[in-house]
């Protein structure tokens, strides 16, 4: 039952852009929203699943975006191409920080993941010769056109980015889902409770948390390609400190530790505000306030609320 | 020596007094509380802002100004010691995503009510140029060493002295201890929030009238003052404040031999390589039981 | 089969052991008694691998094993439970006893299986699906040691299994460490300071007494000791 409404949304979703046509900016939300839930799921499975609280996740985003860009602008790779290698070297710089910073406890982890994230952000803004600098990098392509046969599929238009951008947040989602769901999985959310009784229960904590800290880093990847490709353009703030802390924001009134948490998250962070038209600051300062309510009465989230809710429904 | 030298050093001693504020704040409250408070930054930023606030429509005295933003920034200190951190007690990682809501909140409201453009805090009474040999500086920079220290010391002279200083010291070895000799942790927390965030106020309202008054001038500082407890080590108040002062003399310097785009990275670099080589920092303190 | 030797260990001026040697050589159910601060969680600490001893060597079964992360001790065979009981809060009771099979690589057909048994033994049953922070203290102590069981062992360190439990709840956790010591048996060393409990179940106690060990001998003779007796009460 659930799964059929499930599969009802997702194709209303990518027959969207027929029903819709003369309304772009409703694709535009859900395709931004889309590209901001990819790294959100990254973060997931990493602070909501694991426990781990990462400040710099999207400087692996970041990771993926300018490596993605260089292959695509100077080496003149196709995106097709140079979305796995981007996507895999965020994944290895991942695995390489994490190594370092998963030695240390709660307070310390923090911190070094904040610090590697302001790092890699300087590097990016001071780079010129690589990153083009402050200024940004310029010109990304969309992805080439598909074709088969008699169909093709053009990215160029915003229709067919969009239905790229879902493509993307469905592979994440099932990534996430095939971890949660897996042995691999469970370990990871001992871990979350009692860290130091899973290891003597005999996991090697280290090596887990560093996997899974280099899955969420490669998933922050992906969607950071799929960002810039976006956007045509590539930016340092984009995937900076403030973006990583609203990258927490979104998980965690999302609903850290539920698959359906990084979308809510992300669909909240970017749609509502759209409709309200508010002011950019107001709406920070509302979700800042949110993030401190939920934090204080609500840690499960929007998506713990709901489904308690739908629970107290059913009965 | 290269040129410049001593030059940088005194610049690097100031900007290290000002780090040593805010370190000084939240090695006060991890101590107490075993909690970073990551909002310290925006505190900080906040201090600058009533600061000038109230020195454009209160008051012309810039000393009087300073007071009183320390005493706004104190109650709202013991405000969100009450509504936030007490509250979530025990649970770390809430109490930091707790603290980064209210970074969120708190830098956006200052926007929203007075825009992103930066403030001009101007005091004309340190505008003045003041020469030491052959160097020139500004007379307001000799000023926040010099207050800086001075607070530092009547900090320094509270904590071993007075009998609330000795509580504070108290509970931030052993809680449990502390409650048992009959010392009342709570007013203890509730002070020691109020002390350092009087202590950041005091550092915006002094960085305010050297760099402009701007809504994340407190961003820096946060990083710095973080990288200044790690090199000390968490616990230690001596440490936050020699860690703050290498920090900013190394930063200056390195302006010297490394392009200044590259002056920030020195904190984050102080701070991984301090991790990774000796975790307990210069004077740490280790805690038992902490996870 | 567990042997340690010379092992010392401080914190901060606190002296928890000094050059403590113990040796097991065969299988029983060994109690470790000795007055408060007498090392005996220390003990555990350094032969389990949570702590790294400032001097001496642990060896279990010959294999020098000091210091090593407890996630290998578990592969040898070595279970411990906890004084202040450790269990995983926001699991049912089916998934932490999973947990433990699943560390022991038994695949996920056979677990929900031999976790249902377990719960059985112990009356817990009715609870194999609540999240384990719903029990009540005892309730939970036994999940732990259950969940300690269910690996089969051969050397099981339990840090004060009945403190904390009532007394009818510690009937059902003495039959059950019998049980398992007839079904299996191996080197059950067992922290205690609940004298009944572990006088009527251990068939030999080792007494601690600062940091080093005292005295080790069958119960009636530990009871009747002088220097046992003076320990406890100098």
């Amino acid at each position: 039952m659930k799964l059929a409404a499930v599969a009802a949304v997702i194709a209303f979703l990518y027959a969207l852009p027929a029903v819709a046509s003369g309304q772009p900016y409703v694709l535009h939300i859900i395709a931004l929203s889309c590209l901001y839930a990819i790294p959100a799921i990254g973060l997931n499975v990493m602070l909501g699943y694991t426990g781990l609280v990462s400040l710099g996740h999207m400087a692996f985003a970041g990771i993926g975006a300018y490596t993605a860009a260089v292959l695509m602008v100077d080496a003149k790779l196709s995106f097709w191409l140079a979305l796995p290698i981007a996507t895999i070297t965020a994944g290895a710089a991942g695995f390489a920080v994490g190594s370092i910073c998963l030695r240390f406890r709660t307070h310390y982890f923090m911190i070094v993941t904040l610090a590697f994230g302001l790092l890699l952000h300087q590097v990016m803004n001071n780079w010129d010769e690589v990153t083009r600098g402050a200024a940004g990098f310029p010109g990304i392509p969309r992805p080439a056109p598909l074709a088969i046969g008699d169909w093709s599929h053009s990215f160029g238009p915003l229709a067919g980015f969009y239905r790229l951008a879902l493509t993307g947040l469905l592979a994440a989602f099932a990534l996430q889902w095939a971890i949660v769901r897996s042995d691999f999985g469970k370990v990871l959310v001992a871990i979350r409770q009692d860290e130091k009784l899973a290891g003597f229960k005999g996991a090697n904590t280290m090596l887990y948390k560093t996997t899974v800290f280099a899955l969420g880093s490669a998933i922050a990847g992906f969607g950071g390609v799929l960002f810039v490709s976006f956007l045509r353009a590539a930016s340092p703030d984009a995937f900076s400190l403030a973006e990583s802390i609203n990258m927490v924001l979104i998980v965690i009134i999302g609903g850290a530790g539920y698959l359906a948490g990084p979308l809510i998250g992300a669909l909240v962070y970017i749609a509502v505000p759209e409709y309200l038209r508010a002011a950019n600051e107001l709406r920070l300062v509302l979700f800042g306030v949110l993030l401190v309510l939920i934090t204080l009465f609500a840690p499960q989230g929007l998506a713990g609320l709901l489904q308690s809710g739908w629970k107290r429904v059913r009965r | 020596m290269p040129e410049g030298f001593l030059e940088q050093v005194i610049n690097g001693l100031m900007m290290g007094s000002v780090y040593m504020l805010v370190a000084l704040g939240m090695v006060l409250i991890y101590g107490v509380m075993h909690v970073l408070n990551f909002a310290h930054g925006v505190l900080f930023t906040v201090g600058a802002y009533v600061c000038h606030l109230l020195l454009t429509r209160v008051t012309g005295s810039y000393a009087l100004a300073v007071v009183l933003s320390m005493g706004v920034l104190a109650v709202l200190g013991i405000a969100l010691e009450h509504a936030v951190f007490r509250p979530l007690r025990g649970n770390l990682r809430s109490q930091v995503i707790a603290s980064l809501g209210l970074i969120l909140a708190i830098e956006n409201t200052v926007v929203w009510i007075w825009g992103p453009n930066a403030l001009q805090m101007r005091i004309p009474a340190t505008q003045s140029i003041v020469a030491l040999g052959e160097l020139h500086f500004n007379l307001h920079l000799l000023v926040v060493i010099g207050v800086t220290f001075a607070v530092v010391a009547m900090l320094f002279l509270f904590l071993k002295t007075t009998k609330l200083g000795t509580a504070i010291r108290a509970t931030s070895q052993s809680a449990e201890a502390a409650l048992v000799v009959g010392i009342p942790v709570e007013s203890v927390h509730r002070f020691t929030f109020a002390l350092s965030t009087a202590l950041a106020a005091l550092g915006g309202a002094l960085l305010g009238p050297l760099f402009l008054v701007f809504p994340t001038m407190g961003d820096e500082p946060l990083v710095k003052g973080l990288a200044a407890i790690i090199l000390g080590g968490m616990g230690s108040v001596p440490g936050a404040v020699i860690g703050a002062l290498v920090i900013g003399v190394a930063e200056a310097l390195s302006t010297l031999y490394f392009p200044t785009d590259y002056r920030d990275s020195v904190a984050f670099m102080v701070i991984v390589l301090v991790l990774i080589a000796r975790p307990q920092g210069l004077f740490g303190v280790r805690m038992r039981g902490e996870d | 089969m567990i042997e340690v030797r010379g092992a010392a260990k401080r914190y901060g001026g606190v002296v928890a052991l000094a050059d403590c040697s113990m040796a097991i050589e065969r299988p029983g159910i060994y109690g470790l008694i000795g007055p408060n601060g007498a090392g005996k969680t220390t003990l555990f600490d350094v032969i389990t691998g949570a702590t790294l001893p400032d001097a001496g060597r642990v060896r279990i079964e010959g294999r020098d094993v000091t210091g090593i992360a407890p996630h290998r001790l578990a592969a040898l065979g070595v279970a411990r439970s906890f004084q202040e009981c450790r269990v995983f809060p926001q699991f049912t009771c089916l998934e932490n006893l999973g947990f433990s099979l699943q560390m022991h690589r038994v695949g996920k057909t056979l677990r929900r299986e031999q976790a249902l048994r377990m719960l059985r033994l112990v009356n817990l049953e009715s609870y194999a699906d609540e999240p384990a922070a719903s029990l009540s203290f005892g309730q939970r102590r036994l999940l732990e040691i259950v969940g300690t069981f269910i690996v089969q062992p051969r050397f099981l360190l339990l840090d004060e299994p009945a403190s904390g439990v009532n007394p009818m709840l510690l009937e059902t956790l003495t039959g059950f460490l019998r049980a398992m010591y007839q079904q299996r048996p191996g080197v059950f060393l067992i922290v205690e300071h609940n004298m009944q409990f572990i006088m009527e179940l251990a068939q030999e106690l080792i007494v601690m007494h600062q940091g080093a060990v005292l005295d080790r001998g069958a119960p009636e003779a530990i009871q009747a000791s002088p220097r046992v007796i003076e320990a406890y009460l100098g």
